[in-house]
C-alpha cells in the first residue's frame, strides 16, 4: 500500500512525486511512455501572454488577476504564494541535481527560438539565458549564431535574420556561420542524418572537445558570444559546458530546436534521478489501464501489462498529460479521459475543436479541453461525484491554453506542489 | 511590361494543359503554357487518381467507357512510373441489387473491357480486408495513376523540347483584334504584367474555362460539381475496390503509395464558390460509412487528410445532373461556335483521358495552322518511363545507398532517378523520413521542376504527405529552399508557414484520434517552440 500513487511521470507527476517522497511518503510513479519534456523548449513558462495577446513581464501580478477573470483556470485554484513556492521548490530540487536555472527576480525573461522569435518565459537553464547574456544585450557585443555544418534540424540563417530585426538585439553586432567538423571523417558523414541526441554524444566524447572547440573558435571569428542549437551534451553537460568555455574563451548559449529536446531531457533525467534518490519508486513502461471507484474514493488501479495485479494507495494523482501523452483521448465525435472516465470539458461538435487557421491568434480550442476539477483539484466521476482521494495535475487539466498563454510548465509545477501538499497534510494529519 | 510571341498559348497547367504542351512540342510547334498557381494544383491534383478501366461508365456511357479502356492501355505503356497496375474489383454486397452485376459484365464486353467474374472466396483471397458480406465480384483492369508525376513528366518533356511554362501567372485578359483573339495579358506574383501574342490560344483551364471564355466575351456554362475524398493512413486494399451499383457516394476505394483513398461525394455548387470550397463534415461521415461497407476495418484506421475537387463538366442542354452528365470530352472551336478565330476550349473528360484530349486539341490546332503533323504521344513514353527496368536493377546500380531510398526515388521518378541520386551522403540523406525523400530529390525538384514553394515541392516529391504530415521535414525543407533556391530566410519561413496552413486545411476535416495528437505536437513545435505565427505575413517583426 502506497501513501501516494502517481499515474504519469511528466513534469507534473515527477514534481509531485519528489515533494511527497521528500516528506517521507511511500510514493510511486507509474509511467507509460516518454513525456512532453522531450519535445519542449526546456524553459519553464509561467504566464507569458495576456488574453489580449500582450507580453506579460510580471507573471505573478497577472496570475492574481486571473482569479477574478477566469475562476476555472488552474491558477485560480491555487494561492499565488503556493505558485511562487512551487517554482522555488523546483529550482532547488534541480539545483541539487546540478541543473542550474536562471530567473529574472520574479519577472519573465525571454528565450530565443530556432527561427529567431523571442518568447517570454520564467525559468531557463543557465546555458540558455543568464545574467551575463542579459548584460551583453545592453552593450555593443558581438554575437555569432552558429551551427554544425550539415545538421538538418536547425538553420542558423533563420534565427540570424530575424534576430537582426528584433529590437531587443539592436545594440548587438550579430553574425552567423557554420562550424566545420571535417576533421572527423566518419562523424561528418554521420552528422548528416543525426539528431540532437547523436550530437550530444559527440560532445560527451572528451577527446573530441579540443578539436571541436578549435573549430568553434574559427567559426566565431571576433564574436565573444556564440549560440549553438541545444545539443551540448545530455549527461554531464555541466562539465562539458564548462570545459568548452575554458577551451574557447567564449560565452556559449543554446537554442532549442526540433525534437528530441536535449534541454527538456536534461530536466527529465534530473527529476527522475532526484525522485529515485529520495526513495521514490518509478515504475516505467507500464500504463494505468483503469481504476475502481467506490464510495467516492479510488480503491485500486490496474495496469495494461499486469491486469490481474492491482496497485493500492491512500491517495492517487492523475498526471497523464494531454492528448499527445495519452492522458486525454479523442475519437470520431468523442473525447474522454481513459483511466477513470472522469468528467471532461470539451465541445460536442468536432468542428469546434479547432480554429480555421493553423496559426490563428486565438490558438485552438482543444488545447483548453481536459479534466474538470473542483477548487481542491479533485475531479468528478461520470455521475458528477467528487473523487476525494484523487487529484488531477498538469496538462490533463482543462481551462487553460498552455501555448497561447505560455503557461504549461508553471501550471504543471504549481498544481503538482499544491496537490502534494494536500496529500502530505492528509497523511501526516 | 514583358512581351512575348509564340505560336500557341495554352492556358492551364493541369493534366490537359501540360499534355497539350507536350504534344505540341513533340510535333514541333512553339508553345507557351500559363498557369495561375502550380501545375497540377487545380482539379488534376484533387481527384481520386483512378486509372479507370471504363467499367464504371460502361453501363450508362458506353462512349466514355471505350475511351477509358483505350487510354488505360496506352498510359500503362507510356507513363509506367506514374501508374501502379493494381487491377480492380467490382463488389456486390448482399444488400445490393445483383442485377447490376450482370449488366456490368454484359456492358463491359460491349465496350471491350476485360471483365471476369470471380467467386467471393477468390475476391477475399485477393483482398483480405474485403467485407465478408461480398456476394459477387468482377475483376477489371483498373489501376492507379499519380496525377502529380503525370503532369510533371509532361511538363519536363515539353520544356526539354523547348516549350515555355510560366507558373503563378494568371491570364486576366484576352487580347482581341476585330473578331479574332490574338494574345493574352497576364500578371505574375510580383504583379508584373506580361503580354503574349500567338496564333492560337487554348483554353485548358478546366472548371475555370468559363471564366476564360467570359474575359474573351464568350458565354460558356460549366456545371461545377464538387467531390470530396478522404485519405486514410493505411493501405487497406492493394487493388481498386468499386461498389457494384449505379455510381453513388463513397463507392470507390483507391490504394495509393502507402495510403488508401475513399471517394467520392457529389454536390452541385455555384460557379462563384469554386475557389472557396471545403470538405464538409457530413461528407466525411458519408465517406467513412460507405467505405466501411466495403472494407470494414476502415473505421479503425486514422484519417490522414481530406480534400475536394470540382469536376469540370460542361453544361449540355437538358437537366441531367452531377454524376449523370456525360464525362465526355468537349472540344470547342470558337470560330465555329461564336465567330471568334484563334480560341479553342477543351474541357470535360477525365484525368486519364488527358492524352486523348491533347491529341484532339492538337489535331485541330494543326488543321488551323495548316500543318500536317501527326500525333505520336500514344507511342512515345514520358521521361522516366522510357524503358521497362525492374527496381531491383536500379537498386543494384546504386549499391551503398539504402535500397528503400533508391526504391522510393525510382518509384516516383522512374529512370530520372539517375539525374537525382548520387553516392554523396549529403545527396541521399533523408529529409522526409515518412516518404523517404532525400536532399538530392529536393535539390533536383527545386532546380529542375519549376518549384516555387514547399507545397509545389510536395506535389513533385511527396514530402510531408506521410503520417506526420510534414512535422519535421517541413522545417528542413524550408532550410533547403534557403540553400538551393536562394530564397531569403524570411521568404523561406513564409513558405514554411504557408505550407503548414495548406496542410492544416486538409487535416481539419479528419481532426480526431492520432491526427489530433500529431497536430498538438506540430502546433507546439511551430508555435510554442518556434513562434512561427508571431511573424506577420509582411516582413515586419512583431516582437
Ligand atoms: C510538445 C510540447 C512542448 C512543450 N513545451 C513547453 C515549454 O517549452 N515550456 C513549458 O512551460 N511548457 C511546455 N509544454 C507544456 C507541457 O504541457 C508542460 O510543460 C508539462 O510538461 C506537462 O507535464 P505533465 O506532466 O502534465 O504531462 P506530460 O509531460 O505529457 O506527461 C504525462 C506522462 O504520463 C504518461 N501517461 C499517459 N497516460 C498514462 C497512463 N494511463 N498510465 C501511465 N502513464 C501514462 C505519459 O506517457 C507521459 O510520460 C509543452 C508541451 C508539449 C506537448
Ligand atoms: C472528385 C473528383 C474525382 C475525380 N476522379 C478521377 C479519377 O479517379 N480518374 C480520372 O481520370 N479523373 C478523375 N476526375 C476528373 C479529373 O480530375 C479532371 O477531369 C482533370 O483533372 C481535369 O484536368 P484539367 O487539366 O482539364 O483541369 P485542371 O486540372 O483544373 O487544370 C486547369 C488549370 O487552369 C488553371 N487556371 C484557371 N484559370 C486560369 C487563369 N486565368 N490563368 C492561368 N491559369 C488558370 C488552374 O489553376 C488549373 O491548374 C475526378 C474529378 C473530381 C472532381
Amino acid at each position: 500500500m502506497y501513501d501516494c500513487l502517481i499515474i504519469g511521470g511528466g513534469l507534473a507527476g515527477l514534481t509531485c512525486g519528489i515533494k511527497c517522497a521528500k516528506e517521507g511518503l511511500r510514493t510511486a510513479i507509474i509511467s507509460g511512455g516518454i513525456n512532453s519534456l522531450h519535445f519542449s523548449s526546456g524553459s519553464i513558462d509561467l504566464m507569458g501572454y495576456s488574453a489580449d495577446k500582450n507580453i506579460i513581464h510580471n507573471p505573478f501580478k497577472h496570475i492574481k488577476s486571473i482569479k477574478r477573470k477566469n475562476p476555472q483556470h488552474p491558477y485560480a485554484k491555487i494561492p499565488v504564494k503556493t505558485i511562487e513556492e512551487s517554482i522555488t521548490f523546483l529550482t532547488d530540487e534541480l539545483k541539487s541535481e546540478k541543473l542550474l536555472f536562471y530567473n529574472n527576480s520574479g519577472k519573465n525573461h525571454f528565450r530565443i527560438t530556432a527561427i529567431g522569435a523571442t518568447k517570454p518565459t520564467y525559468l531557463s537553464q543557465e546555458s540558455v539565458f543568464n545574467e551575463q547574456l542579459d548584460l551583453a544585450l545592453k552593450n555593443n557585443t558581438r554575437i555569432s549564431i552558429l551551427n554544425f555544418e550539415g545538421f538538418r534540424d536547425y538553420y542558423q540563417e533563420f534565427a540570424f535574420s530575424n534576430l537582426k530585426k528584433n529590437s531587443l538585439f539592436n545594440k548587438l553586432n550579430i553574425s552567423s556561420g557554420s562550424i566545420k567538423l571535417s576533421f572527423l571523417p566518419d562523424t561528418k558523414k554521420h552528422l548528416l542524418e543525426s539528431n540532437s541526441i547523436d550530437i550530444a554524444r559527440l560532445f560527451e566524447t572528451e577527446k573530441y572537445l579540443p578539436r571541436i572547440s578549435e573549430e568553434i573558435k574559427k567559426a566565431a571569428g571576433d564574436s565573444t558570444i556564440i549560440t549553438l542549437p541545444a545539443f551540448i551534451g545530455l549527461n554531464n553537460y555541466n562539465k562539458i559546458h564548462k570545459r568548452l568555455l575554458e577551451l574557447t574563451g567564449l560565452q556559449i548559449y543554446e537554442i532549442p530546436t526540433l525534437p528530441p529536446s536535449i534541454l527538456g531531457m536534461r530536466i527529465d533525467n534530473a527529476l527522475k534521478s532526484r525522485f529515485s534518490s529520495l526513495g521514490g519508486e518509478f515504475i516505467a513502461g507500464d500504463k494505468a489501464a483503469g481504476g475502481e471507484i467506490y464510495n467516492h474514493r479510488v480503491t485500486h488501479i490496474y495496469t495494461e501489462n499486469y491486469t490481474e495485479a492491482t496497485h493500492h494507495a491512500k491517495y492517487y494523482v492523475l498526471s497523464t498529460g494531454s492528448f499527445l501523452s495519452g492522458g486525454l483521448q479523442s475519437g470520431f465525435n468523442k473525447m474522454y479521459e481513459p483511466v477513470f472516465n472522469l468528467q471532461f470539458n470539451w465541445s460536442r461538435k468536432r468542428n469546434k475543436w479547432y480554429s480555421d487557421n493553423f496559426f490563428s491568434a486565438e490558438s485552438h480550442p482543444f488545447l483548453s479541453f481536459g479534466v474538470n476539477t473542483n477548487a481542491a483539484l479533485h475531479p468528478y466521476d461520470k455521475d458528477g461525484n467528487v473523487i476525494d482521494n484523487l487529484y488531477c495535475i498538469g496538462a490533463v487539466l482543462s481551462d487553460y491554453d498552455p501555448v497561447r498563454e505560455a503557461s504549461g510548465g508553471g501550471v504543471a509545477v504549481s498544481t503538482a506542489c499544491y496537490a502534494a501538499q494536500k496529500i502530505i497534510n492528509g497523511i501526516k494529519g | 511590361m514583358q512581351r512575348y510571341e509564340t505560336e500557341v498559348i495554352v492556358i492551364g497547367g493541369g493534366a490537359t494543359g501540360t499534355g497539350i504542351l507536350r504534344d505540341l512540342s513533340i510535333r514541333g510547334i512553339d508553345a507557351t503554357l500559363i498557369e495561375k498557381n502550380d501545375i497540377a494544383s487545380g482539379t488534376t491534383g484533387r481527384n481520386h487518381g483512378l486509372l479507370h478501366s471504363g467499367a464504371r461508365y460502361a453501363v450508362y456511357d458506353l462512349e466514355s467507357a471505350q475511351e477509358c479502356i483505350k487510354e488505360n492501355k496506352i498510359l500503362k505503356k507510356i507513363a509506367r512510373h506514374c501508374i501502379e497496375d493494381t487491377g480492380g474489383l467490382f463488389v456486390t454486397l448482399y444488400h445490393d441489387n445483383p442485377k447490376y452485376h450482370d449488366l456490368l459484365l454484359e456492358r463491359c464486353k460491349l465496350a471491350g473491357i476485360k471483365a471476369s467474374e470471380i467467386s467471393p472466396m477468390q475476391a477475399m483471397a485477393i483482398e483480405p480486408n474485403l467485407s465478408s458480406h461480398t456476394l459477387k465480384a468482377v475483376k477489371v483492369p483498373d489501376a492507379v495513376i499519380d496525377p502529380f508525376r503525370l503532369t510533371s513528366s509532361n511538363m519536363i518533356d515539353a520544356v526539354e523540347r523547348g516549350a515555355k511554362i510560366f507558373t503563378y501567372t494568371a491570364v486576366n485578359k484576352i487580347i482581341t483584334s476585330g473578331n479574332d483573339s490574338v494574345g493574352i495579358e497576364c500578371i505574375n506574383k510580383k504583379n508584373e504584367k506580361i503580354e503574349i501574342y500567338a496564333n492560337i490560344i487554348i483554353n485548358a483551364a478546366g472548371i475555370w474555362g468559363q471564366h476564360i471564355c467570359e474575359i474573351a466575351g464568350i458565354e460558356l456554362k460549366m456545371m461545377p460539381s464538387k467531390g470530396s475524398m478522404l485519405i486514410i493512413d493505411y493501405r487497406t486494399n492493394n487493388i481498386v475496390i468499386n461498389r457494384c451499383r449505379p455510381p453513388a457516394d463513397g463507392d470507390i476505394v483507391v490504394p495509393g503509395d502507402t495510403v488508401s483513398i475513399i471517394g467520392t461525394t457529389s454536390k452541385e455548387i455555384d460557379y462563384d464558390k469554386i475557389d472557396n470550397c471545403n470538405v464538409d463534415d457530413d461528407e466525411i461521415d458519408t465517406l467513412l460509412k460507405n467505405g466501411e461497407d466495403l472494407l470494414p476495418n476502415i473505421r479503425r484506421t486514422r484519417g490522414l487528410r481530406a480534400y475536394c475537387g470540382i469536376r469540370p463538366l460542361m453544361a449540355v442542354s437538358g437537366k441531367v445532373k452531377g454524376r449523370k452528365i456525360s464525362r465526355g470530352i468537349v472540344l470547342i472551336d470558337h470560330k465555329e461556335r461564336d465567330g471568334m478565330e484563334g480560341l479553342i476550349t477543351i474541357a470535360g473528360g477525365k484525368l486519364m483521358t488527358y492524352r486523348l484530349m491533347a491529341e484532339k486539341t492538337c489535331d485541330l490546332i494543326c488543321k488551323k495552322l495548316n500543318r500536317k503533323l501527326k500525333c505520336t504521344t500514344h507511342k512515345l513514353p514520358l521521361p522516366g518511363s522510357e524503358k521497362k527496368i525492374p527496381a531491383k536493377q536500379t537498386i543494384k546500380h546504386f549499391s551503398g545507398i539504402p535500397a528503400s531510398t533508391v526504391g522510393s526515388t525510382f518509384y516516383r521518378h522512374g529512370q530520372r532517378v539517375h539525374n537525382i541520386l548520387t553516392k554523396d551522403k549529403k545527396n541521399y540523406r533523408l529529409i522526409c523520413e515518412c516518404e523517404l525523400v532525400t536532399e538530392g530529390e529536393i535539390e533536383y525538384a527545386i532546380k529542375n521542376l519549376n518549384v516555387k514553394n514547399i507545397t509545389d515541392l510536395r506535389r513533385r516529391t511527396r514530402i510531408g504527405m506521410g503520417p506526420c504530415q510534414g512535422e519535421l521535414c517541413a522545417y528542413r525543407a524550408a532550410g533547403l529552399f534557403n540553400e538551393y533556391n536562394s530564397t531569403s530566410p524570411e521568404e523561406s519561413l513564409k513558405l514554411l508557414k504557408d505550407f503548414l496552413e495548406e496542410r492544416w486545411n486538409g487535416i481539419k476535416p479528419v481532426f480526431w484520434g492520432d491526427g489530433l495528437r500529431e497536430i498538438e505536437l506540430s502546433y507546439w513545435i511551430y508555435q510554442g517552440l518556434f513562434g512561427l505565427g508571431d511573424f506577420g505575413d509582411s516582413d515586419t517583426e512583431e516582437n
